[in-house]
């Protein structure tokens, strides 16, 4: 199997010059748009119209990428590209690129895909072609460069050789991703390359040797592998993984295949403009989603923030990326624990333990005093102890009845180091991680939450982009009040038979996460009260203002939306006057035409 | 009415010297002495500079224990923070409190201004508090001050100065009413507190008599008061432990210039219900525990504690009792004439009250006398009826009934012990 190398490929300085590249492609459109666009990124660009020419022109001349078409008159790509590796000509080896609208084909090739470094998928997205063959260029480069040095180091390929035999899963007839065989840190194999296309047919991610979360963020950077559930055969990452194999046996089969069906289906679910991006904050997003499943939090002690979700993203990065959704109102927050925070490593994972309030030393010994009501002394029981009798230090008699003569009226907390004495104790914190020490009340604290998909959350899934765009500018009437419902009716009705115009306005409040944030729903929720009240004011009395869930609504009877959208900020700010938040209030003005 | 009045003055003018005596013998016996002995003890001590030098202390501790204190303590923590000589150590304790005094403590402990704080879950007595503030405190020179004072900024520079001496064990601080305009009963207690406390505890000075190293301010040698074994159970463990430390051979003074302020009862219910058991407890110190004071035949008994004892059975056991004496001696022999003898005592009474007054205000500039100089009127009869018929209940109470030993000021196991 061919292997990608081992090179950050985002830290790779640009090429300053200008790389060979050879273009077969049947299709004169694609490869002279091909040509145009590699010349002006500054590549010199041969064109080879069928197989035959193809191969020819890489056995007589140095090249450093190929592009071959699977689908090539004479000879396909892979031909070309088996015969090339089979028989080298003494000519320097390009990478080799296929370019194919059947990626699965070329997958089912007896072949092979093993003989193409990349496959690019079509219809082609111009600027990524661009993009990969600079980056395969390099990466031969530097493949090259290092044969020179130390010829006797095996070669990825050699090493990628050495598989591992097919575990039980494998047997099941699906079709995995491995770690590390097909994925690792940092590289990628064809058939994960191809997973990154979002081929259907790939099943999951199967973990065969331990791995930290740190490594498997990797996932994250390629696009789409977030949408395949990983099945950890080492069980080694616990609720991070979809499932443990490591635990199943042949009886397990059905789990599994649930597994795997729960994702597919929802996968298909999933719209494109989130399963191909490449903003974490939408891929976790579209987890969420084909996993089917909240993001729930755990107690995780290999993690600094004691927190893992139930996703290979490590925990900090979730809650941060999750905030961004909440913020949105994709995601809603559950609250799952607080957690102290190491002032100077922001860990989470401290050593909470008593201590003395002065020296800070845990050596702390509880110690009972006694009350010796004859003479009036009040001292620790150590002083009264004289074996298994206990002597008044003070008048020396003996304390012989417990409420009596004497009684227990409380404890001190003596510390063994510098001898002070407490009622209580004083609570530390000693980091694991920095070793830093801290009082409790100098350790800020951290919420973590779980987190589930709300209504917005999941259109975004289902419809992309377009459902925000959707969301934001028109009205949905099934998220109307009832009453509003009824009203608009009518009006709509005066309107068809006696053109008597109406404009409903929408209120929706921009601030509502922040002031709900600083000061409690429950000041919002007043605020927006005494917002509608003055509203409701500011109107006539044949005007109509009605709460709604998210938003709420005035309709305005007798007026057209053009008319009515003049007046809209004066009575907002007339609503605004004495509301003690600015609610950032945005008023939109709908008629009769919008309800067609 | 003017009839009777100037009936009477010609009675009371025509008098000769022995039947004066015999109209007049309380105010003669118990009344001249009294007013006699403070005039001549503060013109000595006019013409006397204070003799104490400033000393320093190596180590010094304040202790405070207080049940139910918690809007007082923080304020008291704080003007102690704010002394001259501040303490080296605050420790406090809350004697079985059940209002959030434990809270309020461990919160000043938290801010550093208290070292340590101990709070036990069963009241165990003012004596009890303080014995455990004691046993964990370092100093040298302990400081024992109650929750609802507050300080003069020298307080402790002052009420340290005596301990040159090594002989010295108790200091008195001075004690000035903080709320003499609440009420007449304030403005009343200003006064006595003034005369009593201010003047006559420096007059004690004078002759080694100063027997009280009181509750609300006071500070011990360490060494004494351990040897001593602290305080005692029961009410009065500031006169006792006075008493014992001089029969154990130390000295107590009083540093007039160490001054706390607190506040004293408003109303008169709670001032009486304070007397009583102020009272009962010398009683019950002088003439129970302490009885071999007063024994000729006993090893503890010393010629200077002597002093003291006898002021305390003139001044204050026998003019209470000689008093209703008086007063029905003075109806059954003269009827509606009493009245007018006793108005004309009254006179007398005012006049020399005046004086001590003006004396001590003139010693006490802090307390501010002068502007009680009104309230002198009603002062006179307070003290000298009102507080001598308190006095004499509370010595009834004492004797035949034993009344200390049911005082809610101490809990009721320990008054079992003590029995």
């Amino acid at each position: 199997m061919t292997a990608v190398a081992a090179e950050n490929l985002q830290t790779t300085p640009r090429p300053t010059a200008g790389r060979r590249v050879l273009v077969a492609e049947d299709s004169p459109i694609t490869h002279e748009l091909l040509k145009l666009l590699l010349n002006q990124r500054g590549h010199q660009v041969d064109i080879a119209t069928d197989g035959q020419q193809a191969l020819e022109a890489l056995r007589t001349r140095d090249y450093d990428v190929a592009l071959l078409d699977f689908h090539l008159p004479k000879m396909d790509g892979l031909q070309v590209a088996a015969a090339l590796k089979k028989s080298p000509s003494g000519h320097k080896l390009p990478r080799l690129i296929a370019i194919t609208a059947d990626v699965g084909g070329l997958l089912a090739h007896e072949e092979g895909c093993e003989n193409f470094d990349h496959i690019i998928p079509k219809p082609l997205d111009i600027y990524q072609v661009g993009k990969l063959v600079e980056e395969q260029a390099d990466i031969a480069e530097r493949q090259a460069a290092r044969t020179q040095a130390a010829p006797a180091t095996p070669t990825p390929v050699e090493v990628g050789a050495a598989r591992p035999p097919p575990s039980y899963f494998e047997e099941l007839g699906y079709h995995f991703i491995a770690w590390p065989d097909d994925l690792d840190a940092n590289r990628i194999s064809a058939r994960g390359m191809q997973a990154t296309l979002g081929d259907p047919r790939f099943d999951g991610i199967l973990i065969r040797e331990p791995v930290s979360a740190d490594e498997l963020v990797t996932i994250w950077h390629r696009k789409a592998l977030f949408a395949l559930p990983v099945i950890d055969l080492t069980g080694t990452l616990g609720t991070k993984a979809d499932l443990d194999g490591s635990k199943l046996s042949t009886h397990d089969a059905e789990q599994v295949k649930q597994l795997i069906c729960r994702f597919q289906d929802q996968r298909a679910r999933l719209h494109r403009d989130i399963l191909f991006s490449e903003n974490l904050v939408e891929k976790l997003l579209g987890r969420v989603f084909v996993s089917d499943r909240p993001l729930t939090a755990a107690l995780n002690p290999e993690s600094k923030s004691l927190v893992s979700y139930n996703t290979t993203l490590s925990g900090h990065l979730v809650a941060r990326e999750a905030e961004t959704l909440c913020a949105q109102g994709l995601l809603r927050q559950e609250f799952f624990d607080r957690f102290y925070l190491c002032p100077r490593c922001d860990s989470a994972r401290m050593h909470v333990r008593e201590e003395c309030s002065k020296c800070r030393s845990a050596d702390l010994v509880e110690e009972s005093y006694l009350h010796h009501f004859k003479c009036a002394y009040q001292g620790p029981e150590s002083q009264f102890r004289h074996g298994d009798q206990l002597i008044c230090p003070k008048c020396r008699r003996e304390l012989t009845h417990f409420g009596f003569d004497y009684d227990r009226p409380g404890s001190m907390i003596v510390c063994q180091a510098c001898g002070h004495a407490a009622s209580d104790p004083a609570i530390g914190f000693v980091c694991l991680d920095c070793d830093t020490h801290s009082d409790s009340d100098a350790c800020p604290t951290s919420d973590a939450y779980s987190f589930q998909l709300t209504d917005d959350g999941l259109g975004f899934a289902e419809f992309g982009n377009a459902f925000l765009g959707q969301a934001h500018d028109v009205l949905r009437f099934a998220d109307l009040p009832v009453e509003l419902i009824v009203a608009l009716n009518t009006a709509a009705k005066r309107y068809n038979e006696e053109k008597v115009p109406f404009t409903l306005v929408n209120i929706s409040y921009e601030k509502e996460r922040e002031i709900t944030a600083e000061h409690g729903a429950r000041e919002f929720a007043q605020a927006r009260d005494l917002f509608i009240d003055n509203l409701r004011a500011a109107l006539q009395k044949t005007d109509m203002v009605v709460k709604g869930q998210s938003y709420d609504y005035a309709l305005l009877r007798d007026i057209a939306p053009q008319q009515a959208k003049e007046g809209l900020g004066k009575l907002r700010d007339a609503a605004q006057a004495t509301v003690r938040f600015d609610l950032g209030a945005k008023l939109k003005a709908f008629g009769p035409e919008d309800f067609s | 009415m003017w009839h009777l009045t100037s009936e009477s003055l010609a009675f009371l003018t025509s008098q000769s010297g022995v039947s004066l005596f015999t109209l007049f013998w309380f105010v003669i016996l118990f009344e001249f002495p009294r007013y006699t002995l403070g005039f001549i003890a503060t013109l000595t001590l006019a013409v006397r500079s204070n003799k104490w030098k400033p000393y320093s202390v190596d180590r010094l501790s304040v202790v405070i224990a207080g049940h139910n204190e918690e809007d007082t303590i923080e304020r008291c923590v704080l003007s102690l923070h704010e002394q001259s000589r501040p303490p080296d150590e605050i420790i406090a304790v809350s004697d079985g409190s059940t209002d959030r005094m434990p809270e309020k403590l461990r919160e000043l402990e938290e801010r550093g201004l208290i070292d340590e704080a101990h709070c036990t879950q069963m009241r165990g007595g003012k004596s009890a508090g303080v014995n455990l503030a004691v046993g964990r405190a370092t100093g040298d020179i302990i400081v024992n001050v109650d929750c609802d004072c507050t300080f003069d900024r020298n307080a402790l520079k002052y009420i340290i100065e005596p301990f040159a001496d090594p002989q010295m064990a108790g200091v008195a601080g001075n004690i000035i009413v903080r709320n003499p305009k609440a009420s007449l009963v304030t403005a009343c207690q200003a006064i006595e507190y003034m005369i009593s406390i201010s003047q006559g505890k420096q007059a004690a000075n004078l002759t080694d008599q100063m027997s009280c190293v009181s509750g609300a301010f006071g500070a011990f040698r360490s060494g004494a008061l351990e040897r001593v074994g602290g305080l005692d159970s029961g009410g009065g463990e500031d006169l006792d432990v006075t008493l014992r430390l001089r029969e154990a051979g130390w000295k107590a003074v009083f540093a007039p210039d160490a001054i706390c302020y607190t506040d004293v009862p408003v109303t008169l219910m709670a001032l009486t219900r304070q007397r009583f058991r102020w009272e009962r407890d010398a009683v019950r110190l002088r003439y129970r525990k302490h009885r071999a004071l007063l024994n000729p035949f006993s090893r503890r008994f010393d010629v200077i504690e002597l002093l003291h004892e006898l002021d305390f059975i003139v001044f204050n056991v026998l003019a209470a009792i000689a008093f209703p004496i008086y007063l029905t001696w003075l109806f059954v022999t003269y009827a509606d004439f009493a009245l007018v003898i006793l108005l004309a005592a009254q006179v007398g009474m005012w006049t020399l009250d005046l004086f001590t007054f003006l004396l001590a205000a003139w010693m006490t500039p802090k307390a501010n006398g002068l502007a009680l100089m009104p309230y002198l009127l009603a002062y006179s009869p307070f003290y000298g009826f009102l507080m001598r018929m308190v006095r004499v209940v509370a010595y009834v109470q004492e004797w035949v009934f034993r009344a200390s030993y049911r005082d809610p000021y101490v809990p009721k196991k320990v008054h079992l012990a003590r029995k």
